[in-house]
Formats: C-alpha cells, sequence, structure tokens
C-alpha cells in the first residue's frame, strides 16, 4: 500500500498526487512510468510521473479524471492509500545536451514535460516552452515552466489564452533556431508537432500512451508501429522518434474499449448526470 | 437541466383522425388526461387536426394561450411534422417547439382490437411527448452559401459528360483525372456497340469539346489527397504527380471515376498463355487491325462474374461487347469461326437482342456451359490453347483447339476508387462499387450532400447510360449551385466544453469527418458538415457531445415518463418493452405496420431517433432503473444504413450492454438489436411480438434498492 503525502488541484479535474514510494523515487528518472492500481480490484493504468524526490521519498502523478479510475483515483486524499504502485517502467528519455530544445506539452501531460524539461535544462540546454489545453482553465504549471525556460507560450484550442493553435510554431522552427523537440500530450498534439518538425528534419521525440496491461513486455497490448517496426510502448518506449510513429493506428488501437469504458463510467457515477 | 429560459406553457392537441383515431381510444379521455400533466395549460381534440380548421385551431391556441410548446398527438411525424411545424412557426413559435405523439400508426392502427388498452396505451404516448416537448429547445436552421463550381474526379466518358453539361450551365468545372491523359477506358476501346462507332473518334470528340471550353480545367496525373468541408463549399487538396499540389475550392463533387475489367492471373489461363487476353485486350488487338492467321476465337463469357464468392454480380455489358467484337470479325472475314461459351446471354436493352440474332444468323457458335462445369483452357499443340467445354444441350464434352481465347471478364472497382471512397467518406456497396443515397429516390447522389455519382464508378453500364446517367448527375449537381444558397438541418451535435476530456471519441466515430480535433484534445463540429446522426453523442463517454432535439436530457425525460405513473391495470401483465426505433427504418416500417393494420401487443413504446447509433447506454440503463422489462434497438437493414454505418456501432454497443447487464445481475437477452427496413412492416411485428415473449417469460426484474447498479432510482 503506497500513502499519499499531498493532494493538490491542479486544473478542475486535473489533480495532482505526491506518493510516498521510496525505492521507486531513488530510481525513476523522466520518461520512465508507472502502474497504478487505485485498489484491489482495480484497473492497471499507466502514468509518467511529474516528480520525484529522493530524500522525501515520494513521486508524484498528475491525472486528468476521464475515466473511472482516474475518477477513483481523484477520490482519494492525504493520508488515503493506493494498492498498488509498480515502477519506475519503460525506458528513461534521451537528456543530452542538445541546445535549444522546444518542449510541447499539452494538457496534464504538461507535468511530466515539466519532469523531463527540467532536467533537459539541468543538462545545460536552453528551453522554449509551449504548453497548450483546451481551455485556460486546464493550462496547468505555467509558473513552473516560466522558471525553467527562456521563452514561455501557451495555447489553447478555444483560444482563451495565448494562441489558438500551433501554427505559429512555423515561424520558429523556420528560423532554424531549434535543435531538438519533445512534445508529450495528446496523440493529436504529438502527431501535429511531429508533421509540423518533419521538413525540418528536426528530431521530435515523442512519449506514447497506448493501451497497456502489464507494462512489462508480456502482453503486447501497447504495441506500436515505429518506422514500420512492432514496437512495444512499455519495454522499447515509451519515448520514441515522432517522426518514425505510426499515429493513425495508434489512435484506432487507443479507442478499442470505448463503449465499455462508457458504460463503466455510467456505473460509477450512478447512471450519470442526465436523468 | 436543459435551461429553460421560461416555465413550459404546453398546447396539446389530440386529432380524432375521424374514426382512425376516434373510433377505437377514447380521445376525450386523452384529452382530460393531458390537462393533468405537468405544464399542459390547454387540450384539446379536433376531428383532423391536419385539416385548415384544426391548423387554426392550434395557431389561435398559441397565441391567445401564449402556449410556448405544442404536442399534436395524431399521426407519424414521418408525414405531418413539416406541417405543424409550419403552423407553429406562422403563429410565431419556433418550428422545433413541436412534438408529436404518434397514435394512430403506433397505437389505434396496431390495437384495434383492443379499445380499453389502446387508449391507456395512448395516454403514455401522449405523456411521453409531453415530456420531451418540455425540454426542447428553439433551434435555427442556417443558411451556407454555396461556391458555383464543381470538382468532378475522373476524366472519363461519364465525366467529361458531366463536365460539359456544368460548364454549358456557366458553372466552373474542374475534372481530376489520375491517368496522364483524359478518355478513361474508352480510349483502349476498338469500336462502340450498337452502331460501331470508332471508339476513339467519339471519346476524342468529347475530349475536345471538354478542352475548348474556358470554364473547365483538366488536371491530369491528379489524384484528389483530402477532402474537407461540406455542401457547399468543399476544399479539396489534389497532388499532382512529381508536382506540387493544387487546392481547390468547389462547391459540389461528381465521383466519375469508372471501374477496370477484371484481369486475373490464372483466370483460364489468362497471363500464362499468350493467346489469352480479354475483350478489352482484344479491342486493343482489334486497333491494329485484324490480326493475320485468325482460324478460331473461343470467347468465354462471365469469366470471374457471377460467381458464388468474389464478383457475384453480372457486369452487363459484356455479352454486347462479345457480341459486337464477333460481329466485326465475321464482318471482315466471315470464314473465321467463332465460339461463344455462355452461361446466359444478357442481351438487355434496345435493339440488342436483334444483334444477337444477327451473330447467330452470321455464324458465331453459342455453346452453353454451367457454373458447375465452367470450361477449361490448357496449352494444345503447336502452343496453340485448347479449350475444353462440356455442353449440357448435348450432354458431352466438346473440345475446341483455337488460335486465341477473349475472356469477356467482369467491371470492377480499382484501388483508387477505393481510396476515394476513404477520402470522401462515402459509402461502397458489397460489390465495391459507390453506393448511391437511395436506388430511386436518390440514384445519383451520396447520402452525404452536396456529392453526386455517375457512370461505371457506380457499376457496370455501357456507355449511353454512364452518358445518362451522367447528364442527371449533373443536373442535380447544378440545383445548389444555381440557388446559391441552401438551408442545413438544425439537429447537430454540439459539445459542452466543460465536460468534454478531449478524448477524441467522437471525431473518430464521425462517419462524415465532421468534428476536428484540436490540437489540445478539443472537438469542434462543423456545423455544415453534421449529418444530425449522433452517433457522436452515443460515443462520448463524459455525456458532453449532444445532439440537438435528440439530447440525452430530451430522450431520458421521455423514458423517466413512461415510468413515472404506475401502469393502469387493463394493461395487464405484459412487460413493457422500450423501442428506440430509427427514424429512417424502423419507425418507418412500425408506421407501416400501422397501415397495413397489423396486430400486435401493447407492450412496446417506441421512441423516436434520428439513429440506432444514437442509443446511448444510458438511454437503456435509465429504461432498466426506471420499470422497462426489456429495450429494443431497432436500426435500418446491416447494408442499410443512412448515415452509413451507425447501426452497426449500434449493434456493437447493444452487445457491449449485453455484458454490462450481466454483470449487475440482469439477463443480457434483455436488450436486443433488429435491423429492420422501412419496407419490413411484418419483422417490425414479428420482432415486437416475439421479443415481448421472450421477455415475459423471464422472471420481472427487481428494482430501486435490490439492483446493484441501476440503483440510482
Amino acid at each position: 500500500m503506497y500513502e499519499i503525502a499531498s493532494k493538490k488541484e491542479l486544473a478542475p479535474d486535473i489533480k495532482l498526487l505526491e506518493v510516498y514510494a521510496e525505492q521507486i523515487a531513488k530510481k525513476v528518472k523522466p520518461g520512465h512510468f508507472v502502474i497504478v492500481r487505485v485498489d484491489e480490484k482495480g484497473e492497471r493504468i499507466p502514468i509518467n510521473p511529474a516528480s520525484c524526490d529522493v530524500n522525501e521519498g515520494t513521486i508524484s502523478i498528475a491525472f486528468h479524471e476521464v475515466g473511472k479510475t482516474t475518477m477513483k483515483l481523484g477520490s482519494l486524499n492525504r493520508g488515503d492509500r493506493i494498492a498498488n504502485l509498480v515502477g519506475p517502467l519503460g525506458n528513461a528519455a534521451e537528456l543530452g545536451k542538445y541546445g535549444r530544445v522546444l518542449c510541447v506539452g499539452g494538457g496534464v501531460m504538461a507535468a511530466p514535460l515539466h519532469f523531463q524539461a527540467t532536467s533537459l535544462r539541468d543538462a545545460g540546454n536552453e528551453l522554449i516552452t509551449v504548453i497548450g489545453a483546451r481551455t485556460k482553465e486546464q493550462v496547468i504549471l505555467k509558473e513552473e515552466m516560466r522558471r525553467i525556460s527562456s521563452e514561455l507560450f501557451i495555447v489553447t484550442d478555444d483560444g482563451s489564452e495565448g494562441y489558438s493553435n500551433l501554427d505559429f510554431l512555423e515561424g520558429l522552427l523556420r528560423k532554424g533556431r531549434i535543435d531538438r523537440v519533445v512534445a508529450i500530450g495528446p496523440l493529436v498534439l504529438m502527431r501535429e508537432v511531429a508533421e509540423l518538425t518533419r521538413p525540418y528534419r528536426i528530431k521530435t521525440m515523442v512519449n506514447l500512451n497506448p493501451i497497456m496491461v502489464d507494462g512489462t513486455g508480456m502482453c503486447g497490448a501497447c504495441r506500436v508501429t515505429v518506422g514500420g517496426e512492432m514496437r512495444f510502448a512499455c519495454t522499447d518506449g515509451p519515448e520514441f522518434d515522432g517522426h518514425l510513429v505510426d499515429f493513425e493506428e495508434l489512435m484506432v488501437r487507443r479507442r478499442m474499449y470505448v463503449s465499455r469504458e462508457k458504460i463503466a463510467v455510467l456505473f460509477y457515477k450512478g447512471l450519470g448526470g442526465c436523468t | 437541466m436543459s435551461g429553460l429560459k421560461e416555465e413550459p406553457r404546453i398546447g396539446v392537441f389530440v386529432c380524432r383522425c375521424g374514426n382512425n383515431i376516434g373510433g377505437v381510444v377514447d380521445v376525450s379521455g386523452i384529452v382530460e388526461y393531458a390537462k393533468t400533466l405537468p405544464n399542459v395549460v390547454h387540450a384539446e381534440e379536433n376531428s383532423y387536426t391536419c385539416s385548415s380548421e384544426g391548423l387554426s385551431r392550434i395557431k389561435e391556441a398559441i397565441v391567445r394561450q401564449s402556449l410556448n410548446r405544442v404536442v399534436v398527438a395524431s399521426c407519424t411525424p414521418r408525414t405531418h411534422e413539416p406541417l405543424f411545424r409550419a403552423i407553429c412557426e406562422e403563429a410565431g413559435l419556433n418550428r422545433y417547439l413541436l412534438e408529436m405523439a404518434n397514435i394512430r400508426e403506433h397505437c389505434s392502427w396496431v390495437h384495434i382490437h383492443e379499445p380499453e388498452k389502446a387508449t391507456e396505451t395512448a395516454k403514455e404516448i401522449v405523456r411521453m411527448a409531453v415530456a420531451k416537448v418540455r425540454f426542447l429547445e428553439p433551434l435555427k436552421e442556417p443558411e451556407i452559401e454555396i461556391t458555383p463550381s464543381a470538382l468532378i474526379i475522373g476524366a472519363g466518358v461519364s465525366g467529361l459528360t458531366a463536365a460539359l453539361s456544368l460548364s454549358e450551365q456557366g458553372f466552373d468545372v474542374y475534372v481530376v483525372e489520375k491517368e496522364a491523359e483524359a478518355g478513361g477506358l474508352l480510349t483502349n476501346f476498338h469500336t462502340l456497340f450498337p452502331s460501331g462507332q470508332d471508339a476513339s473518334d467519339f471519346i476524342e470528340s468529347i475530349i475536345e469539346a471538354v478542352k475548348g471550353r474556358r470554364n473547365i480545367t483538366l488536371l491530369a496525373s491528379t489524384v484528389v489527397r483530402e477532402v474537407r468541408g461540406y455542401l457547399g463549399n468543399f476544399e479539396v487538396v489534389a497532388q499532382q504527380i512529381n508536382q506540387r499540389e493544387v487546392r481547390l475550392k468547389v462547391g459540389v463533387m461528381i465521383v466519375a471515376t469508372g471501374a477496370v475489367p477484371l484481369e486475373s492471373k490464372g483466370l483460364y489461363g489468362y497471363g500464362e498463355f499468350e493467346d489469352v487476353v480479354t475483350q478489352l485486350g482484344f479491342e486493343q488487338l482489334l486497333k491494329g487491325g485484324l490480326p493475320e492467321n485468325l482460324e478460331k476465337i473461343v470467347m468465354i463469357q462471365c469469366a470471374g462474374a457471377r460467381e458464388e464468392k468474389g464478383v457475384t454480380y453480372c457486369s452487363r455489358i459484356c455479352c454486347n461487347v462479345a457480341l459486337k467484337n464477333a460481329l466485326y470479325v465475321k464482318e471482315k472475314k466471315p470464314d473465321i469461326d467463332i465460339y461463344i461459351l455462355y452461361r446466359d446471354i444478357e442481351a438487355y436493352g434496345r435493339g440488342y437482342v436483334d444483334y444477337y440474332q444477327k451473330a447467330q444468323e452470321r455464324g458465331v457458335k453459342f455453346i452453353r456451359y454451367t457454373m458447375e462445369k465452367p470450361p477449361s483452357v490448357t496449352e494444345g499443340q503447336n502452343g496453340k490453347p485448347r479449350v475444353e467445354v462440356f455442353s449440357p444441350t448435348i450432354g458431352r464434352e466438346i473440345d475446341i483447339k483455337c488460335d486465341l481465347v477473349v475472356l469477356s471478364t467482369s467491371l470492377i472497382q480499382h484501388q483508387a476508387g477505393r481510396d476515394l471512397s476513404q477520402t470522401l467518406k462515402v459509402a461502397l456497396g458489397s460489390d465495391n462499387f459507390f453506393l448511391e443515397a437511395h436506388p430511386k429516390l436518390r440514384p445519383v447522389e451520396f447520402a452525404q450532400e452536396g456529392i453526386f455519382l455517375c457512370g461505371t464508378a457506380h457499376g457496370p453500364k455501357d456507355v449511353a447510360e454512364s452518358m445518362t446517367q451522367a447528364l442527371a448527375a449533373a443536373s442535380k449537381a447544378s440545383i445548389p449551385m444555381a440557388k446559391g444558397t441552401v438551408k442545413t438541418e438544425a439537429v447537430k451535435a454540439v459539445v459542452d466544453e466543460e465536460l468534454c476530456v478531449g478524448c477524441g471519441a467522437c471525431v473518430a466515430v464521425c462517419p462524415y469527418s465532421a468534428i476536428e480535433w484540436l490540437s489540445f484534445g478539443q472537438p469542434k463540429v462543423v456545423e455544415a458538415s453534421c449529418m444530425g446522426c449522433g452517433l457522436c453523442a452515443a460515443e462520448c463517454p463524459m455525456g458532453a457531445m449532444q445532439l440537438r432535439h435528440y439530447r440525452d436530457d430530451q430522450i431520458v425525460p421521455m423514458v423517466d415518463s413512461l415510468f413515472e405513473s404506475k401502469r393502469a391495470t387493463v394493461l395487464g401483465e405484459e412487460p413493457s418493452v422500450v423501442c428506440f426505433a430509427c427514424r429512417w427504418c424502423a419507425y418507418a416500417a412500425a408506421d407501416t405496420a400501422g397501415v397495413m393494420r397489423l396486430q400486435y401487443p401493447c407492450s412496446v413504446r417506441l421512441i423516436l431517433i434520428p439513429c440506432s447509433g444514437r442509443v446511448d447506454a444510458v438511454h437503456i440503463l435509465t429504461a432498466f432503473a426506471r420499470g422497462a422489462e426489456g429495450v429494443m434497438v431497432a436500426g435500418c437493414l446491416r447494408d442499410g444504413c443512412h448515415y452509413i454505418d451507425g447501426n452497426i456501432k449500434a449493434e456493437r454497443r447493444v452487445d457491449a450492454m449485453k455484458k454490462a447487464l450481466e454483470v449487475m445481475g440482469i439477463e443480457g437477452e434483455r436488450v436486443e438489436m433488429f435491423f429492420i427496413s422501412a419496407g419490413m412492416p411484418d419483422r417490425f411485428v414479428e420482432s415486437v411480438i416475439s421479443f415481448t415473449d421472450k421477455i415475459s417469460k423471464l422472471p420481472r426484474l427487481r428494482r430501486a434498492s435490490q439492483e446493484g447498479g441501476a440503483s440510482s432510482v
């Protein structure tokens, strides 16, 4: 059992839990993920940690309450316990010294991006950061990102804050000021960033989040096509070269259980709020 | 929850429809009952609500009683809704604030012998309509401008003919052709039947005419890569081979991508022996003149066609092509022997039977074969083909050593056509050809507005038919352009951004690509592309996506109201079944069942939905939680969905629902998917009877606190 050290609401429905997990905290690096199981009968969900604190022996996880499991997770409070926390799993992200790195984070994934960006800065890179969300209410970690970046851009789908789309990146890329790109967020975002950088041949790393079961390479549920080859996001990734990822296939695979997820949410909420 | 600005003031108009309704149910009783329902401030009966007197009474009541909602309890909305909507509008009420209660087709006509039960049933139907109308919202039908230009995909005889027609009407036309030259399949033909006219001359004259038109732009070696937008405003990205992409803005599109003859290696030795060619190959051969040293030719009809699997259809033109080529050869060299091996000669169409007779008179030998014992082609002496065929007419094998075997192979869809169907998101039939919206009522257009089709892209046909169809498609396509603007449906998807979590399920499920997925996961409905099926609303796990006029908070109250008061004892022990019926098929079948006076039990209550794909888990669960013993989800036949494949998605959801119910301890068989076309009233009635029967044999569900997941009541 893993005790929750603190809980913070980053935005409506986006929560950050700090959890005591000494062994994981010692080893976890940006790019790794952990698998959380809320209770004994719970589903296993992979989450990229948002930070770790070796001294306190804690790691933190940020999540958006979008389904039954994340809603359950979000209902826990300080002192409550999570049944399992497995990790670190997967491979750490590449954290070399590249020069100027463009970091793009979307929605709740801005949290693990912050973890990774901090390490990239510590490795001697200059950061240009873009964080975005569907609305301005859902933009998280703005100040934290500003502190580590030389430039910060905000993008919202509804235009409520900053730019309303990523077209402005064209200008940045065209000037040739970017040496490397890291994108973490919704698949649609990572695909778009990869397409934007492709003509400029700037290495663009993305962190994939397919459906996973065990997270250790046994089940094959997380397979993705990268560069025409079948890879496991859990043991070969989750970070891959965005220019080689077959996003279309991944999107289709990700939707495998949509109708069942819906029913699960309805049951969890007791038929939903419509009645 | 639906954000009503003012308290609903509902008027209920119950129609006697002469004796049609009044002769069975107690109309006055229904009126009295309606007056007791919440927010009903006016209720009256009419002899014929649809008569001018009935209509003026509605108008008068709206004004005098300040009604802001109207329920007409009469016949099916499928025929009479426009009339009542128009009257509401005349009285200053938004046309979408009307709801119809179908107490004729779904009640008085189908429960003729049970007047008491029918009356109680009618009360329930009215109650459900009143429940829904309270939550209806005024809607607008947006008007959009039409760009007066057309894109025609395919520069064969059909595409070019359509282009000429639109150009002559004064519209700008872009014709995109994937090959380097225009002309399509006809450029490979030698002559045309039945005139014997030179095919090249014919198609060249059309190409010349097209090139002479200033408002036609012909883009060869170009494929359509991406299409966005909707009727009136399509944005097309076309890619020219080895060149830059071209961006076009057009109001309408016509698909005229044609077909190709099947060329299957190994079929009767095709691709293995040099002297086995297709009819098209033979035509090309004839272009260079009749080859010397030909003494015997065997033509095999239905080569790779009308099979049990694969190409099951008849390609229609091959018999006439074979007759034409045989006659040509006979005319040039009467002493060449020609054998036509056939299963049936389909010399359909004007003048073609004469053609067939002429061929017989000229000495072409026709030998019938059967599908069970098809001919075989092997290599004979001197490397020439040897054809063996069993003739059922004379009951023995015939052995023909010939110089050339000509295969009349079927016309098939090509890969580029399949790719295009994906790009345009338009349907293909089970034969892989493009599928029209309706074979009789909308024969040259797709279900999607603004996209039309013609020629062999739609299925095998001859040149004359292709051209006729091209002219029809051009004519249809010109209508919106000539009008300049078009009013679109008000029933569209709408997203509640607060509830949305950006999962993209709606984007993926939309059959019309009408939902854009913005960078950070926000869905955006492109209203003009949205056809109003509601698939996205049912797919949305958060209830954030809704379909106007069929919102969850408009459908669920209908279910709630059905079970909110105790069922009348006269309705007896029949289990209560809720049927979500697709407007286009199942609901229509139920209407027809009424027209035919087919009788079925009073157990079932229909809820009208635009597509079975709109049925949401929350609707089904609510039905069970409130009191339903069974739920029917009824859509169109498997390949007949009005919205491409909403019914298939509905079936998948019903399957998931069955499993979910089992988990809750409810028998999965209590929810069932039905596929019923509008022309199948019998199947509808039979489904209701057998489903009710099945459900009545199950123990009654225990509700409220006893049930696990459904206990939130």
